[in-house]
């Protein structure tokens, strides 16, 4: 009896599977903040913006190392632990460094493993953090960051008449 | 069902569709920061270490590179005199001996009965404890098993075993006994010559496997460049005499094979032709003995037992007579035999015969050094001293057995009985990082670092042209709770107290060691501090100075008579002679535990993951086995099983087998794989080194039901030297 229902049936599994596929795709490209969220709520918009702390005295190694570096737990308690003023966010941060656990950040910038990248000698051609990274300076909640896809490094380097060799970035 | 072509669209849409399904799933990566700040590390940029590697007893400088603390890969140090810059396959497995998954990672106390577990970890205070009142109540009955040491662990066991009236025993199954043996009755010292094969433009080598594993393999292979593409106008020629066609023979210009035992009969021919036709530069008054020795057996009678035809030994005399710089090594095989040290003995005097002692581009010896230990003094044994070791056992005057890094159950024959010191011993601790053969029958296991995780230091004052004192740092936090062998007996020695803590009154090795470095320092350097020439040595390496003066030698070839080589099993029942040979890789067996090494192509059969037989293909026609086949090997001592692989560079009556599998412990990669070759050879020895003749014993062949596709590299049936092994005959 199913045999004349069997290409109705199937179409509408294949209808749903592809629906399926598609939300899984919006999820994935929408950075939905829900994945995003991060153990504790940084403000790039206080500490860069109001505070204008300059990105490399947190991101410390940039001008000397392919990764820009997150800072220690350490370094966040340099200034914290003076701070009298306590969110709940500063909270989570004391109980970090008291359990003597370092914060597990969610990753937002990623470049692929076949792609050589280097901070240090972007940051020694002059470019400035914001010009990658955006205002950052004015987010509170940072943003996964959009695809850093070959054709966008592609313009950048024709404008500033870097080199367009493909072993440049894929050694 | 009848399939439209809807249909068909329809499946594979969903198909299509569900395959890409686990694409979707998004990747999550953290970021995870240091809780504190190292000063040392940049995240993304790689610190480089100098080290020590401690794989095999060359000693090769090595420099690691490590990211946020993880040692990630090791290369050879460019300054460092052994290896200049480069490093073989198994320094660079080194890793997979940190990193393994079998690693112990804490004490482990031995809960049911001995060798069959289980183990139950213990506390560092527990397994230490209990050991130190085991050494009271076992006083004066201790003995320690270690793979060779030198420097300062060599000495401070030395120091502990001295002290507790004990017995220490270095063994290492391919060791340099009968060499070292030979050198001492030919020139009158243990320490082994450096081999100028970098200036030679000649090389005659009855058997040593130099590009393999023999001495120091990496040191041999820079030389080796030198010596056929480092000269402009010069090629070095180079002659490999032995029975099996070996990694090194097949880089020869020229192999010769000949009846295994018969190298030195051999020696004798080349060593007869070169004094007939006065070809050598002996002084007169030499001139009467050497002529005793060497034309004791005819020429003829050489030929024909060597099966070297006598236009070809001639024709090596003079070749060598002809050469500007000629050099004559023997190892390997050669020395292998009931008949080893003679053998060596006769080749040594080859070398005198042609002048190769003291010049460049011979044998030469540095001025002995203040010493560090090193292998020359550190008193490597022979099999026969482990024997002695099993009667001081079985009479009850040992009864606490140390292990380090030795695993005498695997590396020896069952024949020898080596098992009953296990019987005997009331208690057994070994200091192993890994659970091999004869750690598995330990009461307590109180675990060693991982090399790359301690200090140390090693000494290598021979075979190379000056000495290399190589300090070995820690690169990595340790991985587990383990503790290095020096620190664990220096705590010994604090809570035995008495006169023993007196003598080595250091908490750590580590401030030994500095103690140590600090007299070598201050007498090589003297005018700066210490601590400055201590980190300038730690960033460098170790020390070595640049030239040295030779130690002149007067060599003394004792008058000897040749040996026949003596053979285990009649033949008639046992035909072939029997040949295990070291692995490139694995070696002993000690690198099986390592996944690079076990995928090491076998560069001659492209074996790898496992064990073969390797036999001529005549002999196997003879026989009616045909590649692949499964078969039995049998001696009077044991028999294995394993698959034939066609070997066309094997004397027809040998067959030859790879050694280091067949371990029945040793962790996931090397427990229970292939066969172990040692069980078939009989307590045959060289009695002058005491050193067992491994390839003394005969064999037979027969092949069983069964048989498979042996794992190898190369599947198209072509062999990368012989080519296609169904069409090419035997020698």
């Amino acid at each position: 009896m199913f045999g004349k229902f069997k290409g109705v049936i199937l179409a509408l599994l294949a209808g749903t599977v592809a629906t399926g596929i598609g939300a899984l795709y919006s999820i994935g490209s929408a950075d939905l903040p829900v994945q995003d969220r991060q153990p504790l709520r940084f403000s790039h918009r206080l500490h860069a913006g109001i505070l204008n702390i300059h990105c490399q005295f947190c991101h410390r190694y940039a001008t000397h190392s392919p990764v820009a570096g997150v800072p220690s737990v350490a370094l966040c308690q340099t200034c914290h632990e003076s701070l009298s003023e306590a969110t709940p966010d500063m909270n989570m941060l004391q109980i970090y460094w008291n359990d003597k656990r370092p914060i597990p950040w969610i990753r937002l910038q990623r470049l692929p493993d076949h792609v050589y990248f280097t901070h240090e000698m972007h940051l020694f051609a002059g470019l400035s953090c914001v010009s990658c990274h955006g205002k950052v300076d004015r987010m509170s909640g940072t943003p996964r960051a959009p695809t850093y896809e070959m054709g966008w490094c592609l313009t950048c380097h024709e404008q500033q008449g870097a080199s367009r060799d493909c072993w440049t970035c894929h050694k | 069902m009848d399939l439209y072509r809807r249909t068909l669209f329809k499946i594979l849409g969903l198909t299509a569709a569900g395959s890409s399904l686990p694409g979707c799933e998004r990747e999550v990566h953290n970021l995870v920061p240091y809780l504190l700040p190292d000063g040392d590390i940049v995240p993304g940029v790689a610190n480089w270490y100098a080290t020590t590697c401690q794989e095999c007893e060359a000693g090769c400088g090595t420099m690691v590179r490590v990211m946020e603390g993880r040692a990630k890969k090791i290369e050879g140090n460019p300054t460092h005199p052994v290896n200049e810059g480069k490093l073989c396959a198994r320094g660079q497995a080194a890793l997979q001996g940190l990193y393994n998954p079998d690693r112990l990672q804490g004490p482990l106390r031995r809960e049911g009965k001995r060798g069959q577990g289980p183990f139950r970890p213990v506390t560092w205070e527990e397994g230490l404890s209990e050991w130190v009142e085991q050494i009271r109540i076992h006083a004066g009955k201790s003995a320690m098993v270690t793979r060779p040491v030198t420097g300062t662990l060599a000495s401070l066991l030395t120091t502990m075993m001295d002290s507790l009236s004990g017995r220490l025993v270095m063994y290492e199954s391919t060791g340099e006994q009968t060499l070292r043996t030979a050198n001492h009755l030919s020139f009158g010292t243990q320490a082994l010559p450096h081999y100028d094969l970098a200036n030679a433009d000649y090389l005659l080598s009855f058997g040593t496997p130099f590009l393999e594993h023999w001495l120091s393999p990496v040191s041999f292979g820079v030389a080796y460049g030198k010596f056929r593409q480092g000269r402009p106008m010069v090629r070095g020629r180079f002659i490999q005499v032995e029975p099996r066609l070996s990694l090194t023979a097949s880089n020869a210009d020229r192999w010769i094979p000949l009846r295994p035992g018969t190298e030195g009969l051999l020696a004798m021919g080349i060593g007869q032709v070169l004094l007939r036709d006065g070809l050598t530069n002996l002084s007169s008054s030499h001139q009467a003995s050497f002529h005793r020795t060497f034309s004791a057996i005819s020429l003829q009678a050489i030929s024909a037992d060597t099966e070297v035809p006598q236009e070809v030994i001639t024709q090596m005399a003079h070749e060598l007579s002809s050469a500007n710089a000629p050099l004559i090594m023997g190892g390997g095989p050669a020395a292998a035999q009931t008949n080893g040290t003679t053998t060596l003995i006769l080749i040594n005097a080859l070398n005198v015969m042609i002048g190769a002692i003291g010049r460049r581009g011979g044998l030469q010896w540095m001025e002995p050094q203040d010493p560090p230990v090193d292998l020359a003094n550190a008193g490597l044994a022979g099999e026969r001293t482990l024997m002695d070791l099993a009667m001081e056992f079985e009479q009850g005057s040992r009864t606490l057995l140390h292990l380090y890094r030795a695993d005498p159950l695997f590396t020896l024959p069952p024949s020898l009985k080596f098992e009953g010191v296990f019987d005997h011993a009331q208690f057994i601790v070994s200091f192993s990082p890994f659970l091999d053969d004869s750690t598995s029958m330990a009461d307590l296991i109180l675990p060693d670092h991982d090399p790359l995780e301690s200090w140390g230091d090693h000494v290598r004052q021979d075979t190379i042209p000056v000495p290399a004192w190589s300090v070995s740092q820690p690169v990595v936090r340790p991985l587990y709770d383990t503790k290095p062998i020096g620190d664990v007996w220096l705590d010994a020695a604090h809570r035995l107290g008495g006169s023993l803590g007196e003598r080595v009154p250091w908490h750590t090795f580590h401030d030994l060691l500095k103690s140590r470095w600090q007299a070598v320092l201050t007498k090589h350097d003297s005018p700066r501090s210490f601590e400055t020439r201590w980190k300038e040595t730690l960033q460098e390496g170790g020390l070595w100075p640049s030239t040295i003066p030779h130690h002149q030698i007067s060599p003394a070839i004792p008058s000897i008579t040749y040996k026949p080589p003596q053979f285990l099993g009649n033949s008639s029942d046992y035909p072939l002679y029997c040949y295990p040979y070291p692995s490139l890789g694995l070696h002993d067996g000690r690198g099986a535990n390592r996944p690079w090494l076990q995928e090491l192509p076998d560069p001659l059969t492209t074996g790898i993951w496992g064990s073969w037989i390797e036999l001529n293909p005549t002999t196997a026609q003879s026989l009616g086995i045909h590649p692949g086949d499964r078969v039995r090997v049998t001696s009077d001592y044991g028999s294995i099983e394993a698959s034939v692989m066609m070997f066309p560079g094997l004397h027809p009556d040998m067959i030859a087998i790879p050694m280091g599998q067949g371990h029945r412990a040793y962790g996931r990669y090397a427990k229970g794989r292939g066969v172990n070759p040692v069980v078939l050879l009989g307590p045959n020895y060289d009695e002058q080194s005491g050193s067992l003749a491994t390839g003394g014993t005969r064999v037979r062949v027969e092949r069983i039901k069964g048989g498979s596709q042996l794992p190898m590299l190369e599947q198209s049936g072509k062999n990368p030297v012989f080519g296609n092994l169904q069409e090419t005959g035997g020698l």
